[in-house]
């Protein structure tokens, strides 16, 4: 029984981690309806520049300042290759991004090199906060906070700033956001860029507890897509629940059948899907 | 008269440059050439993206620097000799396809490669196929030289039950007899679990859980709880590669390096030079290390490796390359011929020269499976080291000691008639 409990408590905690690198992909489907594939590669990206920042600003500074540089790169992206698939089937990005996934792998393993980088974590955070809950470090708490002052934080964007504003009118209607003399183009690269902003924050996190090579976006992005199909695409609460609700089931199965701990999160992206295939708090219509 | 004068349009532009693109896909693998006609061919299949990027790397940088040392010294038979590297991504049917084209359209004359066991078994089997020579330079399984060997494969790394024997007895008399397993759900990891579990049912000891993590797991935590739960006097960790530094990273933010001892089977110094500091501990095996000096030539070999490497050591991994090249260099030389049966029988028994045994005791590939016998260097993880002191070799253990005898390791090797 204990052992279930700090399953479910452990598998919590990674969830609040799925849920940071779910919500910069739900931002990212909702305005620009782009299925981003490269969001691994740019998590992975944000990772490598915090390790090259580390030494001249200390770990914190580079948590604040990597994601900038991640975002900036995004923005490069989405001006060259992504605006020209805007209003197109959504295939084509999805095969972009794709490729564009692999070119980013590549490119981090040539300009790093294949070896995987040491990177560190302040000495005050490495420790277990509880012997009891020995699996509750001070670095993961760290996770958790972030995760939530991202949500809270995107939240507080979209519903007082006048950008967010423009953002939710338009993932409801843009067309109409257009014609009443809203920058369209600005709003979308805008969007993109929060959006990678908050992939490089996720990879910088994986950093810490993860060895730094160039394949760790891979292993990272389906669990985020498996979050925001479960939690409801176009909604960042449902990516919150979604993450979280992967989490505590991969969590606790890995407890008792290890083999299945990989095949339970897809078992209940099929169940969400056949019942309610919007997801669970998705908006109706976005992709039926 | 008319000047009919052609411009050079837009459209022969981009259908010149398609072309192009074409023709660099039927372009043969990337190679090393030397100026001749007829050179002698080595095909590697190597991991060069992917997960065991790192690995690969080492070893096709070792291989290369044989290569010049060869062709320095006159090459096969007068002939320079040409590596052509080809890409397995740890994916065994790829790997097999790439095989068969090195065999069938590059014209190798023998195969070498991979760092997973699992390509290991599917190019041993292609290659018997083929009726080409493979030489496995760094999958573990014992499978390979074991029940699946084949007279066409020899292998240069250990075998599984060599590396766990390599240090089984340290971790036994210091650290206790409750061991707990963290195994890598595929043929390597199975391996190393079921040798390490068979000698401690022997010695006493006692096996209390063996926790199966998928290949390429990111969150062991759940592992990690469930080993704290059992209060195991070690934590055999046997995961290689992304899995060993993302499970020791975690295992050490846990604090679990305080309550057992921490240890597996092998270790490489890549892995190692990618954890953090605090993460640089436990007791494992190496199959090399770059740190011998009581042994000639080795200082020569990191000098040399240094200048091609961009100022990296060699490893373990760059050894596998390094040796294996050489030694098919000397098989075909010793035989004189290039043809499969002639290289195979000059290759068992051949003992390595000192400059390219680059150890002790004088390894050789035994005739009888096609193993190397060369030796383990048992030690521990140097916890304030720095790049490139960070392993400590306690023991340099002979193969002959330790490996299972032929029989024993259930190889029955059919010659064709």
């Amino acid at each position: 029984m204990e052992l279930l409990l700090f399953g479910a408590f452990n598998g919590l905690i990674v969830g609040f981690f799925y849920a940071l690198m779910a919500l910069g992909l739900s931002l990212i489907l909702g305005l620009n309806n782009v299925i981003n594939f490269a969001h691994g590669g740019f998590m992975a990206l944000g990772g490598y520049l915090a390790f090259t920042l580390v030494p001249f600003v200390g770990f914190w500074g580079a948590l604040v300042l990597a994601p900038f540089g991640a975002a900036a790169l995004g923005l490069i992206a989405e001006r060259g290759l992504i605006r020209p698939l805007y209003g197109r089937d959504p295939l084509y990005s999805l095969l972009l991004t794709f490729g564009l996934a692999l070119i980013l792998e590549d490119m981090t393993r040539t300009i790093w090199g294949p070896q995987g980088l040491p990177f560190s974590i302040p000495d005050f955070l490495d420790h277990p906060l509880s012997n009891v809950y020995f699996f509750l470090t001070g670095y993961r708490l760290l996770v958790v906070i972030v995760a939530a002052v991202a949500t809270l934080g995107l939240f507080a964007v979209l519903r007082f700033t006048r950008l967010g504003v423009c953002i939710r009118a338009g993932n409801a209607d843009l067309e109409t956001v257009a014609s009443l003399g809203v920058n369209i183009y600005f709003l979308r690269a805008a969007n993109f860029a929060l959006g990678i902003l908050l992939a490089g924050l996720a990879g910088i996190l994986a950093g810490g507890q993860l060895g730094l090579t160039p394949t760790m976006g891979s292993s990272l992005i389906m669990p985020s897509f498996v979050a925001i199909i479960v939690g409801g695409a176009g909604s960042l609460i449902g990516s919150l629940l979604g993450g979280l609700i992967i989490g505590v089931a991969a969590g606790v199965v890995t407890m008792y059948a290890p083999a299945a701990s990989e095949v339970v999160i897809y078992l209940i992206m099929a169940l969400v899907l056949l019942i309610r295939p919007r997801g669970l708090l998705g908006q109706e219509g976005l992709f039926e | 008269m008319n000047i009919i004068t052609r411009k050079i349009g837009r459209r022969s532009v981009l259908g010149g440059a398609a072309a192009v693109a074409a023709g660099s896909l039927v372009y043969p693998a990337r190679g090393t050439f030397a100026a001749s006609e007829s050179p002698v061919k080595f095909g590697m299949v190597d991991p060069q993206t992917g997960t065991y990027a790192a690995l690969g790397a080492s070893e096709i940088t070792g291989a290369k620097l044989a290569l010049d040392e060869i062709n320095k010294a006159g090459g096969v038979m007068g002939r320079p000799v040409e590596l052509l590297v080809e890409d397995s991504a740890a994916d065994p049917g790829l790997a097999v396809t790439k095989a068969r084209k090195l065999v069938g359209s590059d014209k190798v004359n023998f195969l070498m490669g991979s760092v997973s066991s699992a390509v290991s078994l599917s190019l041993s089997q292609a290659a018997e196929e083929l009726k080409t020579l493979y030489l496995d330079t760094g999958g573990h399984t014992d499978q390979v030289t074991g029940t699946e060997c084949r007279w066409t494969t020899f292998r240069t790394c250990s075998t599984t039950w060599m590396l766990t024997a390599g240090n089984f007895k340290t971790l036994f008399d210091k650290f206790g007899k409750d061991w707990y397993f963290l195994t890598p759900d595929y043929a390597y990891g199975h391996s190393l679990q079921k040798d390490y579990a068979t000698q401690l049912a022997k010695a006493g000891g006692k096996v209390l859980g063996n926790a199966l993590s998928p290949l390429g797991t990111t969150d062991f935590s759940s592992y990690l709880i469930k080993i704290r739960a059992a209060k195991p006097n070690v934590l055999v960790n046997l995961t290689a590669g992304n899995d060993l530094v993302n499970s020791m990273k975690q295992a050490v933010q846990f604090g679990m390096d305080k309550d057992m001892t921490i240890a597996g089977a092998l270790i490489e110094l890549e892995d190692l030079a990618a954890l953090p500091k605090e993460a640089r501990l436990g007791w494992w095996v190496m199959e090399w290390y770059w740190d011998q000096p009581n042994q000639p030539h080795v200082a020569d070999f990191v000098a040399t490796y240094k200048t091609m490497s961009g100022g990296k050591v060699p490893s373990g991994r760059s050894w596998f390359g390094y040796a294996s090249t050489h030694a098919l260099a000397l098989a075909a030389n010793k035989a004189k011929a290039l043809d499969t049966l002639s290289v195979v029988k000059a290759l068992e028994g051949l003992v390595l020269p000192p400059e390219v045994a680059l150890q002790p005791n004088e390894p050789f590939y035994r005739a009888a499976d096609h193993q190397m016998i060369a030796n383990e260097f048992p030690g521990y993880v140097l916890s304030n080291g720095a790049y490139p002191n960070l392993f400590h070799v306690a023991d340099i253990v002979p193969g002959k000691t330790i490996a299972l005898s032929p029989e024993a390791a259930g190889c029955k090797m059919t010659f064709p008639t």
